[in-house]
């Protein structure tokens, strides 16, 4: 008689565990930490100043000199991140903890970094920065904004062709470094992609939650409105949303949250009407629990799996959503975007195979590799579907 | 079933009312709002002209009045039931059967239904074409793959399927206009529309001439959609082939399955008359899923290809801020995705006696 295993894993852990168990998910995660590397410190990566230098023995280091309000409160941020994350507290106390510390970082930031107004990236190459004892350049000696004009260049030119200073990836329109702006693309897509899917599950969760709780009524009236949504193709009431609202970077995340929380508000919706008959539920409306307390402490936890994979999948669809709004010439206005890189592939009617492959390469792998994670967390989330798409768990 | 097809109609009644609101509210709640102003450019015109125009505009449109009152104003032109009104904007009396009138376009100037009608049978065929393509290239994989679970095929099926999934579309159809249509490479394929400008005196079928082979209407309609539908099938037939997979898997070992066999059936029928025809309300139910995703998809595969069809008309309207234009097209777009669904919950009836709606 074989014995039974008990097991004192939590739902969670096992959950982590069965998902980091395929191959597909480690490299998903392994590219998204890239990108995550790549935002946080892509000005010391991609930069016109040097990193560090000694001019007549004194050692200064320019590229902090020049680290604008943003760039200073992201690395703040991470650096608070993986404090927090190293120090052993429950989930939700770890999120409020982060987001006090981000939210004291922005104030401190704002208060003490004073970055140059005008930056003259032709300064760098005069003899203030190039007649000095030693400098260590970043990796790529180019800013995702210095265009380069005073070395001369035509712009588009492929990798390796300009004479002089080597381009990787090449050179865009304006003779901006392709892979420069590359690196400093990385954070448009990832702040979209988390904050447009975290604004579109709150309204998704408080929608559907209601929804399914209430059912009757309010279900008729909030199907409705999730068909409304659904029914005019995303992509196309995202254009109209960005074309009367202006492009700005943040107005695109909200824009893009509003019109994606359907499909959640679907998901929450079908796991409420399922445990709002269930006894524990029944117990807490019995000893007069609030309203928000019976749907987000008690039933949200119990139904919150199947958002994961919702979630994941949501995330690439964001991320997709603002290049293709880029790649149509509604996308933010200067700042580096791949879908606006990939727009100039077949400008004027010669094709730039290099504004194809590599941001459309990296669009791509980014949406690969959340579609990834989200297929990685379902087959562990539901066995019986892994069991049925034939992949032993 | 009757019964249930007129409440399913009425229904659509709220939606598309919701739809239109909607759309309209942003537009009227955006910076600047919708005002007769924001229509003219009126560089090159003369003040008067420019007062006119602005006239004009304000009383077809009623464009000073708040925005309440201008969305009431477009419903009743284009509801078929409403207040007959005529080309000044005075209010006329109740009628039954007075017609839908979608109104002029601000940026073409003319009738909106005639920018549609020559717009959306483009993305249509556009559209048909692709289903059943997707369809056939989904069924065939997705069945190889599942009747030899766990062999190579399958894997890499499954691999690539999924990766074929995640190349965003503007990706594929600019790497295969590079590639394909240009000159700097293979030039195998036309650049831009769907038929080019000597077909359209060409007889219909291909035949030989005396000066050599002439390639006739429909061949030359056929390679010119070859890279715009090869472009809007990929993504749908890749999702598919995983949703066929798993169907077909969990039937192939049902009872049934097993039954049949017993029988001595050839393992052919078993799987084409039994396990398929059981295998199909998950391929329909996303089919319904499929049409909006294949009008968004058509949006920028007809802007990559330049192909005059509403995708196109769509991003131009939005960008020329063309109010009557855009209200339109979500409503015509929505009315089509809600039809969608109608036909696949039809359509689930006759796959499955089992299934009804009363």
């Amino acid at each position: 008689m074989t014995k039974p295993v008990i097991s004192r894993e939590s739902f969670s852990a096992r959950i982590w565990r069965k998902t980091l168990a395929g191959v597909g998910v480690k490299f998903g995660l392994g590219w998204v930490a890239l990108l995550v590397f790549c935002a946080v410190f892509a000005p010391f990566l991609a930069n016109s100043m040097p990193l560090l230098m000694s001019k007549d023995g004194v050692i200064s280091a320019p590229v902090l000199e020049y680290l604008s309000v943003e760039d200073a409160w992201i690395l703040a941020s991470f650096f608070i991140a993986l404090a927090v994350y190293r120090l052993s507290l429950a989930g939700g106390k770890q999120i409020l903890l982060f987001l006090l510390g981000s939210a004291l970082a922005a104030l401190a930031v704002n208060m003490f970094v004073k970055p140059p107004a005008l930056v003259i990236y032709d300064d760098f190459r005069s003899s203030a920065y190039t007649q000095v004892d030693w400098k260590i350049m970043p990796p790529i000696p180019y800013a995702p904004v210095d265009y380069l004009r005073d070395l001369g260049s035509k712009g588009l030119e492929a990798p390796f062709a300009t004479e002089g200073h080597t381009h990787w990836m090449g050179t865009e329109e304006n003779g901006a470094d392709v892979l420069s702006r590359m690196i400093h693309a990385c954070r448009i897509s990832l702040s979209i992609g988390l904050i447009a899917s975290g604004i579109a599950l709150a309204i998704g969760i408080v929608v559907g939650g209601l929804m399914g709780y209430f059912s009757g009524i309010v279900d008729m009236l909030g199907m409705r409105l999730v068909e409304i949504f659904e029914d005019i193709p995303t992509l196309f009431l995202l254009l109209t949303f960005v074309a009367f609202f202006g492009r700005s970077l943040y107005m695109m995340m909200v824009i893009i949250g509003v019109t994606g929380w359907s499909g959640y508000a679907r998901y929450v919706r079908q796991e409420f009407l399922k445990l709002r008959k269930q006894d524990y539920v029944q117990a807490a409306v019995a000893s007069g629990l609030p309203l928000t307390s019976i749907l987000f402490r008690h039933m949200l936890p119990n139904g919150v799996a199947p958002l994961l994979v919702a979630v994941s999948f949501g995330v690439a669809g964001a991320i997709l959503s603002e290049a293709t709004l880029s790649f149509l010439g509604l996308g933010v206005v200067d700042a580096p975007s791949w879908g606006a890189m990939l727009d100039q592939a077949v400008k004027s009617s010669t094709f730039n195979w290099w504004m194809a492959v590599f941001p459309g390469g990296s669009i791509f792998m980014t949406v690969f590799a959340y579609n990834l994670i989200g297929e990685a967390f379902r087959d562990a989330i539901d066995p019986r579907l892994s069991d049925k798409a034939g992949v032993k768990s | 079933m009757l019964t249930y097809l007129l409440r399913r109609l009425l229904l659509m009644i709220p939606t598309l009312l919701g739809i239109t609101v909607l759309v309209f509210s942003v537009m009227a709640m955006s910076p600047g709002g919708i005002t007769a102003q924001t229509l003219i450019g009126g560089m090159d015109m003369k003040p008067q002209e420019k007062q006119a125009l602005l006239d004009y505009y304000n009383k077809r449109y009623g464009l000073d009045q708040p925005a309440p009152v201008q969305y009431l104003r477009w419903l009743n032109n284009v509801s078929p039931i409403g207040f007959v009104t005529d080309a000044q904007g005075q209010r006329g009396e109740f009628s039954f059967s007075k017609g839908m009138d979608l109104g002029t376009s601000f940026q073409y100037g003319r009738p909106v239904s005639d920018i549609l009608a020559e717009r959306i049978p483009i993305t249509l065929l556009l559209n048909l074409v692709t289903l059943p393509l997707t369809y056939i290239i989904a069924i065939m994989v997705g069945m190889k793959a599942a009747t030899q679970r766990g062999s190579a095929f399958d894997v890499g099926a499954g691999m690539s399927m999924l990766a074929l999934w995640s190349i965003p579309t503007m990706l594929a159809g600019v790497l295969l206009l590079g590639f394909f249509a240009n000159i700097q490479h293979f030039q195998w394929f036309p650049t831009a529309g769907i038929s080019s400008l000597e077909a359209q005196d060409m007889p219909f079928l291909p035949h030989w001439e005396e000066g050599g082979f002439v390639r006739g209407f429909l061949l030359d309609r056929i390679w010119h959609l070859i890279l715009p539908v090869i472009c809007l099938s990929y993504g749908g037939f890749a999702a598919l082939t995983k949703l066929t997979r798993t169907s077909i898997l969990e039937n192939l070992h049902a009872d049934y399955a097993r039954t049949a066999r017993a029988k001595g059936l050839a393992e052919n029928d078993v799987l084409w008359k039994h396990v398929f025809r059981n295998s199909l309300l998950p391929l329909i139910t996303v089919s319904a899923g499929l049409l909006p995703s294949l009008l968004a998809g058509s949006l920028i595969v007809e802007n990559i290809f330049s192909i005059n069809g509403m995708g196109q008309l769509a991003v131009e309207a939005v960008k020329g801020r063309d109010r009557e234009l855009v209200l339109s097209i979500t409503w015509i777009s929505g009315f089509l995705t809600l039809i969608g669904y109608l036909i696949a919950d039809f359509c689930y009836t006759l796959a499955d006696p089992r299934v009804s709606y009363d």
